[in-house]
């Protein structure tokens, strides 16, 4: 019990210091780094919600970027052809994607292993192939670009336009989100979540309904993209059918494999050091994902619990040298 | 009307052919080390490339054929004994280990080849009357030179000492193990055939489609979609799914836009999914 407070005390140490930081950030990087930082905190949410289905859950879907694509182009076309208020379609920007993985997560989670990632590429695909052809309310492979009006949230104006004020915006929504996801985790829900990762049988056997908490999950993972696109169409104010491909999954898949799965901080890191790289790379290269390539089978092979799980068992080492 | 069905008929069976040598590459890999190998299309895409280089060099397309489909397989040996030795037993962390060797595969590509496509020019040009229209020579030897491997392919597995191992290891690996068959030369001679019939079939698919580094990528898809509905580690239902889905496919997109036509055979592989995952012909 009191190791538990500790724990979690020092949780709530790093994690504001961290978010001190970032709060601190736009007053010393110009703006380009501003909109860098604001499009990993993106990418953050989208891979910190494929940790819950993959590192919790077991469950290796390359479907997320329906719903990440659902997400942004939600987001679009409510406030681009419906004329929504921008808060109003960023609440869509969950919901709807929520109902589709309520759609595509009622099939697929009657499958598992290799037939449930085969499935969910498949459903992402379709959602491309759609996305792709019906250019009249997509805009196709040109994609679509708005403007996304200023709203009031309580005390706060909101600009989206303003880079600035985007960027504290998409850091407090992907905060929010960590902090959400680390309760759930840790409830008895994470638990039963952990239980079937580990062991599905035994987890049906001791009563639980797995297919209904694969399905629980696979929602909150399908919301939680659904709000990634959106934030990232709302930050680039631009939605296209690619993001619709199954291909956009492998980032989440990526980052989590290299931070290490099953850890929320993992994928967090996992995002902060391959997008740096590629940042970095683009300087003297075309092709930045080779080098993530090259990452993502080294970590595979070398350290299948990503850094995360370097740090840890260097810590554990100490500790029982101490 | 007749020629414009004769010619869709004609192609389909040419593409089904082909997709046919690409899943029973995919299919003999997963039947015998259940692997997803995600790098599947890009080993295709780059036997493709490779003969695009050697026809630049020596001229011949019939030298591509045969040398990168050699040179394909010599880097399956290295992702085999090299990458996926130490977790072939892990399928999951075998699909994100091909899934990152499929991205190095496509940027190194890329990189070295540049990113706008390229054609092969088809070595035998000639056309022949088909009703009012003309058909390329070279689709009807492609289909002949595919039906010519899958013949040399199943005397392989059915008559030859690996061929019995393979099937040996595929039924019951303990039992394999026992009696001592190698079975380690066997998963490699499997992976090094997988790789080298991608190959084989992106030279044969180059002067049909034009070569680029993401032309793999569709193909990776239609081969998933062949090896599920034909079964998972059922090489002859490999074989009747490809030409069947193709068939659909390129009948089908005479009368309704290419793209619903694939929307359907998508959906109607989550079908076969959830109700035969064996597959349409296993028992």
């Amino acid at each position: 019990m009191f190791l538990h407070k500790g724990k979690s005390f020092g949780f709530i140490l790093i994690f504001s210091l961290i978010l001190f930081i970032f709060i601190a950030l736009p007053f010393f990087i110009d703006l380009f780094y501003q909109t860098f930082l604001t499009e990993l905190f993106v990418w953050i949410l989208f891979a910190i919600s494929f940790d819950l289905i993959f590192g919790y859950t077991g469950l290796l879907s390359f479907g997320q970027a329906l719903f990440f694509g659902l997400g942004s182009y939600t987001v679009t076309i409510s406030i681009l052809k419906m004329g929504l208020n921008t808060e109003l379609a960023l609440l869509l920007s969950i919901i709807i994607p929520m109902i589709f993985s309520w759609f595509v997560g009622y099939f697929s989670v009657k499958l598992s292993g290799i037939h449930f990632v085969i499935i969910t590429i498949i459903f992402a695909l379709i959602g491309n192939i759609i996305g792709e052809t019906w250019t009249a309310f997509t805009g196709g492979s040109d994609g679509l670009t708005f403007s996304p009006p200023p709203f009031r949230l309580g005390l706060f104006k909101v600009n989206l336009i303003d880079i600035k004020g985007n960027y504290y915006f998409v850091l407090a929504l992907v905060a929010l989100s960590y902090l959400f996801l680390r309760r759930m985790v840790q409830s008895p829900l994470g638990k039963v979540f952990i239980s079937i990762r580990e062991n599905e049988d035994r987890a049906r056997l001791i009563g639980y309904n797995v297919q209904r908490y694969k399905l629980i999950a696979f929602l909150i993972a399908g919301g939680l993209s659904g709000l990634a696109g959106g934030l990232y169409s709302l930050t680039l104010k631009y939605a296209a059918a690619s993001y619709l491909h199954w291909s956009i999954s492998g980032h989440a898949v990526v980052y989590t494999i290299v931070g290490g799965m099953g850890t929320l901080m993992g994928p967090v890191l996992g995002a902060g050091i391959v997008m740096s790289l590629e940042h970095y790379l683009v300087n003297f290269l075309q092709a930045t994902d080779l080098v993530v390539g090259i990452v993502l089978v080294f970590m595979v092979l070398m350290a299948p619990k990503g850094l995360v799980g370097l740090i840890q068992s260097k810590l554990k080492r100490k500790e029982a040298s101490a | 009307m007749i020629s414009n069905l004769a010619v869709a008929f004609l192609n389909a069976v040419v593409w089904g052919l082909i997709m046919a040598l690409i899943a029973l590459g995919l299919n003999m890999i997963f039947g015998l080390l259940h692997i997803i190998n995600m790098a599947h299309g890009a080993l295709y895409m780059l036997g493709a490339v490779v003969a695009w280089y050697l026809i630049e060099f020596t001229g011949n397309f019939w030298i591509a054929l045969v040398v990168a489909p050699l040179f394909v397989a010599l880097v399956g040996i290295l992702m085999e004994k090299g990458l996926l030795r130490s977790i072939e037993d892990k399928p999951i962390t075998t699909i994100i280990c091909t899934f990152g060797i499929m991205l190095v595969i496509q940027q190194l590509v890329l990189t070295i080849f540049g990113g706008s496509p390229r054609r092969i020019a088809a070595p035998i040009p000639y056309r022949f009357q088909l009703f009012q229209l003309q058909y390329p020579l070279m689709r009807v030897v492609v289909a002949i030179i595919s039906i010519l491997v899958m013949v040399g392919l199943w005397f392989f597995l059915r008559k030859t000492k690996y061929g019995l191992w393979m099937r040996a290891v595929v039924q019951d690996r303990e039992m394999a193990v026992g009696l001592g068959i190698p079975v380690n030369k066997v998963y490699m001679w499997t992976f090094i055939l997988g790789s080298a019939l991608a190959a084989f079939s992106g030279v044969l698919a180059a002067p049909i489609v034009s070569v680029d580094f993401m032309m793999g990528r569709e193909v990776l898809i239609m081969a998933f979609i062949i090896v599920i509905v034909g079964g998972m580690g059922n090489l002859e239902g490999s074989v009747i799914a490809a030409i069947m889905i193709s068939m659909i496919q390129g009948i089908g997109a005479l009368f309704v836009p290419p793209a619903i036509a694939t929307v359907f055979a998508l959906a109607f592989m989550i079908i076969v999914l959830l109700f035969r995952p064996q597959g349409l012909f296993g028992e």
